[in-house]
C-alpha cells in the first residue's frame, strides 16, 4: 500500500470516528497529504511518510500543545520536544494531538477540558478508552494514525493499550528523552507507544532510543554501553523462564480477567515456556506509595502554571488583600480540572513538614523496596546498580506476566458514580513496573465472550534494560487468540 | 496586575537566541584577564562588575532616602547620640545572632540553562526556556558555576562535601516562574566552616582581639528575577536575573553585638570580592543578608531559661528573622532595633514570637511580615530531575592550590613586610579601596620605588610607608576633592614613582612633590621631570644665613604669635610660621623641616619637642 493510500485511510477514518474525540487538534489536511506524498517521492527514514498521533502533553511547535487543561488551552510551544525531533527526522509525520486526561491524571480519559475520550460502544453505552494516554489509544486501534505516543507515568500507555487492544510499550526509564514532555511526575514519567503491532512499536522505540543531553535523567552512552553488555552477557535461553507474580491474584480480579490470564499462562506452557510463581511482597504497598509520590511530584511541577508568562489567567487582579485571596489562586482555580486539583492538594500534604516523613520518605522507601522485589526475581542482574544483592533464589526468571488491568473495559456512565480511589485501583499492575523504571509492554489476548470476540491486555514485564527481551516476546504471540 | 508574556522574550525564545555571543565572548576574555591577573598577583577585580548608573541608583537613592528621614526625626546628631549611649539593660540580656548572606556568583551561565549572565542588559535578553518554566524544560546544571562557588567555601574553610543534590523550595510569586526555587537543603555542597574577625575588622570591643564564628553551611540556589514597580498596579518582570547562581552562607549563631555582626557581613564581601567569586558588593546589590536574632537573660537564676537550639548551639531565646538586608549599616541598625524591641517585650513580661520581620533603611524599628501561622511550609523536595553533584578531591585541591591571597592575609603582610610597613588601619584601607585596584597602583609604585633607589639603602625602609602615605592620602586627597571615581590612569604609577622618588632623595621639596601631583592630576601632560625642569622647581637649598634672615625678619613681624608661642605654650603655633616661611620663600628653596628646626633655635625651644 502507498504511503498516500494509507495516510488518505488515516484522514478518512479520523473524519469518521470523530465521536470518539481521541484529538484536541489536528494538522490542515491537505498540508498533511502534501507532506505524504512529498514523503513518498523524496522521503527516507524508518517511519518516512507514516502518520504518528501525539499525545497532547508532548510539545510541538506547529500544532498547540494543551495536557488537555484549561490553563494551557491556548497554549503552543515555543520548540518541538526532543522525540517530535527525532519523529520528524526519521520521516515519521505527526497525524494530530491526542486527547487525554487533564496532565496525565485519569485512568479513562475522561477528566480533559476538550471533552471524554470513548473508544466506541457496548450495547449502546459510550466505553473507556482507558487512560491517560486514551486519544492516543483509540487513534491507533481506530486505525487514525499508523502509531502513536503516550506518556507512560503509572501505566498511562498500558492501561488503555489494554482496554483498546492495541501494543502499549512502556520503555525502560531514561531510554527516550524527557524533553519537551510536560511533567506529571518525572521520576517516573516515561513516553511509551502505541501500535498495531509489535514490531511497528519497535520501530518508533528504535528512532527514539537515544541520549539526549537536554534531558538530564536521559541515560547517557556509557550506561547504555554497560546495559547492553549486561543483556548481552546474559545466556539467554530459549524457551523462557516465565514469573507469575502471585501477589497479583487479587480479590478485585475480574474473573474474565483471571482466566484470560491462566489460559495465556497455559498456552505459552504448551509452547514450551515454564513458568514459575515468584513473590513480589512489597506489592500490597505499591499502589500507596506511587499516589503519594506522583502527587507530590505534580504538586511541585504544576505550580508554575500561574498565567503570567503563557497559558490562561483568570480575569482582573489575581490576588487581593480586600478579598483575601491567595496570590494566582483564582487562575490555578479556574485553570486546572477537579482531578489535577485533587492530586496538587494530596501532593502538598505529603510535602508538608507535618506530612513528610510519615508519607514522602515511607513512599521513596517502598519505591527502593519495589525494586528490590523485581531484581530478586530477575535472572538478569539490574545493569544500574555496581553490586547484585545476595540472591539466595534460583527460581529466577526472564519476564513476568499478568494482566495489565484488574477489569475489562467499563463504560464511562459506571465510571460516574465512582470515587476517586476506585478508579486508582486500575493501576494496581502497572504501577510496580513504574516505581521500578522497568520494560513493560501490554498485548491483547484475544478470547470469546458471549459468542463475541473480545481482548484482554496481558502484561509483560522484564528487567531494567530488558526492552528488547519484551518487544521480541510481545511480537512472538501478540496475535495469541484463545479460541 | 502582570504583564503578558514580554513580546521581546518570547520572540526570543522562539528564535532560540537565548545567549548573546557577544556577551558570552566578554566573558571569556574577562577570565582569560582574571587568569592572568592571579599569575601576576594582581587581581583586576574591576573587570567584573560592571557598573551601571541603573544598579547604582537604588543605593544612593536609599542613602538619601535614610538622610531625608534622620532629618525629619531630629537630625543626625539625636540619633547618633543615642546610638552611643550604653543601655544598660544589655548587661541583663545577651543578643545572639546568626547571618544568612545571599551572594551573586560571578559566572558566565545561569545555573541551570546555558543563557549568559547579565546585571545591566535590555530586560528579557538573557532567557532560556527553562529560566521562564516553559512546559516541558528540564534543567541542565551548568558544571562550571561551582569553580567560584567551591572557591568561596575553600575561602571559609568549610568542608567541601563530595556528594551534594539539589532540592526545590515552593512558593508562589511573580518573580519565581516555576512556583519554586531549586537549592541545596537536604545536602549542601559545604558544611561546617569558620571565619575570624580581628579589632581591626570593626567588631565590637566587647569581642576582644578576634572572635571566630562558625559557619553551618554554604549552598547554591537560583536568584528570581527583577520587578520593576509601574504604580499603581503594574509589575514589570525582567527575567535576565532568573537563575543567575546564588550561593548562600549560613553562619551559625555565634555573635553577639551588632557592630560584630556588620564585621562579619563586610569580611564575608570583602573575601567573596578577593577570590572573585561574586559579581559585586552590597551596595551593587550582589549581596544580600537575613539574619537571625534573639534575645536571652545572661544569669538565670531560676534555672528555667530559654531551650532553643540551632544546629549544637544551644539555650537560645525564641528568634526572629529579618529579610533582605541591603547594607552593612542596615545589618547593624535592624539588629540593634530588633534586639531593643526583643528587651521591650520581655521585659515588659510578653514573649517573642518567632516570626519573619522587615527593616527598611533609615527606620527605627523592625516591622512584622509574617507570623508564625503565616509562615510559608516550603515543601523542600529532591528535584527528580536533577542527580546528585560529585565533587572530586582533585577538583577542591587545584582550587585551594589557586586559591588567591586573602585580604587578611595580605594586610598582615603590608604591615610586617619592611618593604611596606604600613600600619594596620592603612593597610585595611589600602585592600578594601576600590575593588582591590588602589593596592594593585601601591604594589606597583613600591615595585618602582624599589627599582629607582636601588641603590640608595639607606632610603629603602621609608619606601613602603611614604608611598602608602602618597597612594592613599595625597592623591586620594585629589580624588575626593575633585568628586571623581579612581582610576590608575589620572596619575600614572611612573609619574608618582618619580615624585616620591625625587622627594625622598630631596630633590625637591614636600610642598613642591604636592604641587606635582596636582598638576598632572589636573592634566599636565608632561613628564615630572618636564615640569621640575621648566617650571624651575628643583631644590635650591637655602644657606643657613637666609633661613636666619627670613626667620628673624618673620618672627618681628608676628610678636602676637612669638608670644603666644612662648607664653602660652602654644607650639603648634611654629607649623604656621613654617608655612608663612615656605610661601614667602621663591619655589623649591625652603624645607620645612630645616625652617622648623631654624624657628625653634630661635624661639628657643628643644628640637625634638
Amino acid at each position: 500500500m502507498s504511503l498516500l493510500r494509507g495516510a488518505e485511510r488515516c484522514v478518512a477514518a479520523i473524519a469518521r470516528t470523530k465521536h470518539l474525540n481521541a484529538f484536541i487538534s489536528l494538522p490542515e489536511e491537505s498540508a498533511l497529504l502534501r507532506q505524504v506524498q512529498d514523503a513518498e517521492t523524496n522521503g527516507r527514514g524508518p517511519l518516512n511518510g507514516k502518520l504518528i498521533a501525539i499525545k497532547d502533553n508532548i510539545c510541538t511547535s506547529d500544532l498547540p500543545t494543551t495536557a488537555a487543561s484549561s490553563i494551557l488551552k491556548s497554549f503552543t510551544s515555543p520548540y518541538d520536544a526532543t522525540v517530535i525531533k527525532q519523529l520528524r527526522a526519521a520521516g515519521g509525520l505527526i497525524a494530530g494531538k491526542t486527547n487525554m486526561d487533564e496532565f496525565g491524571m485519569g485512568s479513562h480519559s475522561t477528566r480533559s477540558f476538550f471533552g471524554e475520550v470513548a473508544q466506541g460502544t457496548r450495547n449502546n453505552k459510550r466505553v473507556s478508552a482507558g487512560g491517560s494516554s486514551g486519544g492516543s489509544a483509540v487513534a491507533v486501534a481506530s486505525n487514525n494514525a499508523w502509531a502513536a505516543l503516550g506518556t507512560d507515568t503509572g501505566g498511562s500507555v498500558r492501561l488503555p493499550a489494554a482496554y483498546t487492544g492495541t501494543i502499549g510499550f512502556k520503555p525502560s526509564y531514561g531510554l527516550i528523552s524527557r524533553w519537551g514532555v510536560i511533567a506529571y511526575a518525572n521520576s517516573l514519567d516515561t513516553v511509551g507507544v502505541f501500535a498495531r503491532s509489535s514490531q511497528d512499536a519497535g520501530t518508533v522505540f528504535n528512532a527514539l532510543n537515544a541520549h539526549d543531553p537536554k534531558d538530564p535523567t536521559s541515560l547517557p552512552a556509557s550506561t547504555r554501553s554497560r546495559i547492553s553488555s549486561v543483556v548481552s552477557k546474559a545466556s539467554r535461553k530459549r524457551p523462557l523462564r516465565i514469573g507469575v507474580p502471585i501477589e497479583y491474584n487479587i480479590a478485585e480480579l475480574n474473573p474474565e480477567v483471571r482466566a484470560v490470564w491462566m489460559q495465556t499462562l497455559r498456552m505459552f506452557a504448551n509452547k514450551g515456556h515454564t513458568i514459575h510463581p515468584v513473590s513480589l511482597p512489597t506489592t500490597c504497598h505499591a499502589l500507596s506509595a506511587y499516589y503519594v509520590l506522583a502527587p507530590a511530584e505534580a504538586s511541585s511541577n504544576l505550580a508554575k502554571y500561574d498565567g503570567v508568562r503563557y497559558g490562561s489567567r483568570a480575569p482582573g487582579s489575581d490576588a487581593s488583600s480586600e478579598t483575601k485571596s491567595v496570590l494566582f489562586a483564582k487562575s490555578r482555580g479556574e485553570g486546572f480540572g477537579d482531578e489535577v486539583k485533587r492530586r496538587i492538594l494530596l501532593g502538598a500534604y505529603t510535602l508538608s513538614a507535618e506530612a513528610i516523613d510519615n508519607y514522602f520518605i515511607q513512599a521513596q522507601k517502598v519505591r527502593r523496596l519495589v525494586q528490590h522485589d523485581f531484581d530478586r526475581v530477575f535472572a538478569l542482574p539490574n545493569p544500574l546498580l555496581d553490586e547484585q544483592p545476595a540472591n539466595g533464589e534460583n527460581n529466577q526468571v526472564d519476564i513476568l506476566v499478568c494482566p495489565t488491568a484488574p477489569t475489562l473495559p467499563p463504560t464511562l456512565k459506571s465510571l460516574e458514580g465512582q470515587s476517586p480511589v476506585d478508579a486508582y485501583m486500575n493501576d494496581v499492575f502497572t504501577v510496580p513496573a513504574s516505581l521500578a523504571g522497568l520494560p513493560a509492554v501490554s498485548i491483547p489476548v484475544g478470547y470469546v465472550v458471549d459468542g463475541a470476540a473480545a481482548t484482554v491486555g496481558i502484561q509483560v514485564i522484564g528487567q531494567y534494560g530488558d526492552d528488547q527481551l519484551v518487544l521480541d516476546f510481545a511480537s512472538q504471540y501478540e496475535r495469541l487468540k484463545l479460541y | 496586575m502582570f504583564s503578558r508574556p514580554s513580546s521581546s522574550l518570547y520572540r526570543g525564545a522562539a528564535q532560540g537566541r537565548y545567549v548573546c555571543q557577544a556577551c558570552l565572548r566578554d566573558v571569556r576574555v574577562r577570565r582569560q584577564l582574571v587568569a592572568n591577573a592571579q599569575c601576576l598577583q594582581l587581581r583586576s577585580r574591576s573587570l567584573q562588575t560592571t557598573t551601571t548608573a541603573e544598579e547604582v541608583t537604588p543605593y544612593r537613592k536609599q542613602l538619601k532616602d535614610e538622610a531625608k528621614k534622620k532629618k525629619l526625626e531630629g537630625g543626625p546628631k539625636a540619633s547618633k547620640k543615642k546610638s552611643k549611649t550604653k543601655d544598660p539593660r544589655l548587661e541583663k540580656w545577651e543578643l545572639t545572632v546568626g547571618i544568612e548572606i545571599h551572594a551573586e556568583l560571578n559566572t558566565a551561565r545561569k545555573l541551570f540553562s546555558s543563557a549568559a549572565t547579565s546585571s545591566s542588559d535590555a530586560p528579557n535578553t538573557h532567557v532560556a526556556v527553562f529560566d521562564v518554566a516553559f512546559p516541558g524544560t528540564q534543567p541542565h546544571f551548568q558544571r562550571e558555576t561551582l569553580i567560584p562557588a567551591l572557591r568561596a567555601a575553600i575561602a571559609l574553610n568549610c568542608i567541601i562535601q563530595p556528594k551534594s543534590s539539589f532540592d526545590r523550595k515552593h512558593y508562589f510569586y511573580q518573580d519565581q516562574p516555576a512556583g519554586y526555587q531549586i537549592t541545596q537543603y537536604y545536602e549542601p555542597f559545604a558544611k561546617d566552616g569558620h571565619i575570624t574577625l580581628f579589632d581591626h575588622d570593626g567588631i565590637a570591643p566587647e569581642d576582644g582581639k578576634s572572635i571566630t564564628i562558625g559557619i553551618k553551611q554554604i549552598q547554591m540556589e537560583q536568584d528570581t528575577a527583577k520587578t520593576i514597580q509601574r504604580p499603581p498596579s503594574t509589575h514589570l518582570l525582567d527575567f535576565n536575573r532568573v537563575s543567575h547562581p546564588l550561593i548562600e552562607v549560613i553562619t551559625l549563631p555565634h555573635i553577639h553585638h551588632p557592630s560584630t555582626a556588620a564585621a562579619c557581613v563586610r569580611k564575608i564581601q570583602a573575601i567573596l570580592k578577593t577570590i572573585d567569586a561574586v559579581t559585586a558588593g552590597m551596595e551593587l546589590g550582589g549581596l544580600r543578608a537575613d539574619v537571625n536574632v534573639s534575645v536571652r537573660e545572661r544569669h538565670n537564676t531560676t534555672g528555667t531559661g530559654p531551650d532553643n537550639s540551632y544546629y549544637g548551639v544551644t539555650g537560645l531565646g525564641q528568634r526572629t528573622e529579618i529579610k533582605n538586608l541591603s547594607s552593612f549599616k542596615a545589618v547593624e541598625d535592624a539588629i540593634i532595633a530588633e534586639r531593643d524591641r526583643q528587651i521591650d517585650v520581655l521585659e515588659a513580661g510578653g514573649i517573642i514570637e518567632g516570626e519573619t520581620r522587615g527593616w527598611t533603611l533609615g527606620s527605627k524599628e523592625t516591622r512584622k511580615l509574617r507570623g508564625k501561622e503565616g509562615e510559608i511550609d516550603y515543601r523542600y523536595m529532591p528535584d527528580p530531575d536533577l542527580g546528585p553533584v560529585i565533587v572530586g578531591d582533585d577538583v577542591v585541591q587545584a582550587l585551594r592550590d589557586t586559591l588567591p591571597e586573602l585580604p587578611d592575609d595580605i594586610a598582615s603582610k603590608l604591615v610586617s613586610s619592611v618593604k611596606y610597613g604600613l600600619t594596620m588601619k592603612d593597610a585595611k584601607t589600602m585592600v578594601a579601596l576600590d575593588d582591590g585596584e588602589r593596592l594593585d597602583y601601591y604594589l606597583d609604585v613600591v615595585q618602582l620605588l624599589h627599582k629607582d633607589l636601588e641603590n640608595d639603602t639607606a632610603l629603602q625602609g621609608s619606601i613602603g610607608r611614604v608611598a602608602g602615605n602618597w597612594v592613599l592620602h595625597e592623591l586620594g586627597g585629589l580624588f575626593t576633592t575633585s568628586e571623581e571615581g579612581w582610576t590608575d590612569t589620572k596619575v600614572m604609577s611612573q609619574n608618582l614613582t618619580s615624585i616620591i622618588s625625587q622627594l625622598l632623595r630631596r630633590q625637591i621639596t614636600g610642598r613642591t612633590a604636592k604641587l606635582l601631583i596636582a598638576t598632572i592630576f589636573h592634566g599636565d601632560q608632561r613628564t615630572v621631570n618636564q615640569i621640575i625642569e621648566e617650571e624651575n622647581m628643583t631644590l635650591r637649598p637655602m644657606s643657613r644665613e637666609d633661613y636666619l634672615a627670613t626667620a628673624k625678619a618673620l618672627l618681628s613681624e608676628n610678636p602676637d604669635v612669638v608670644q603666644a608661642i612662648k607664653e602660652k605654650g602654644q607650639h603648634g603655633k611654629i607649623m604656621f610660621l613654617v608655612g608663612q616661611m615656605v610661601r614667602r620663600s621663591e619655589e623649591g628653596t625652603v624645607e620645612a623641616k630645616t625652617a622648623e628646626s631654624i624657628l625653634k633655635e630661635l624661639l628657643e625651644i628643644p628640637r625634638d619637642e
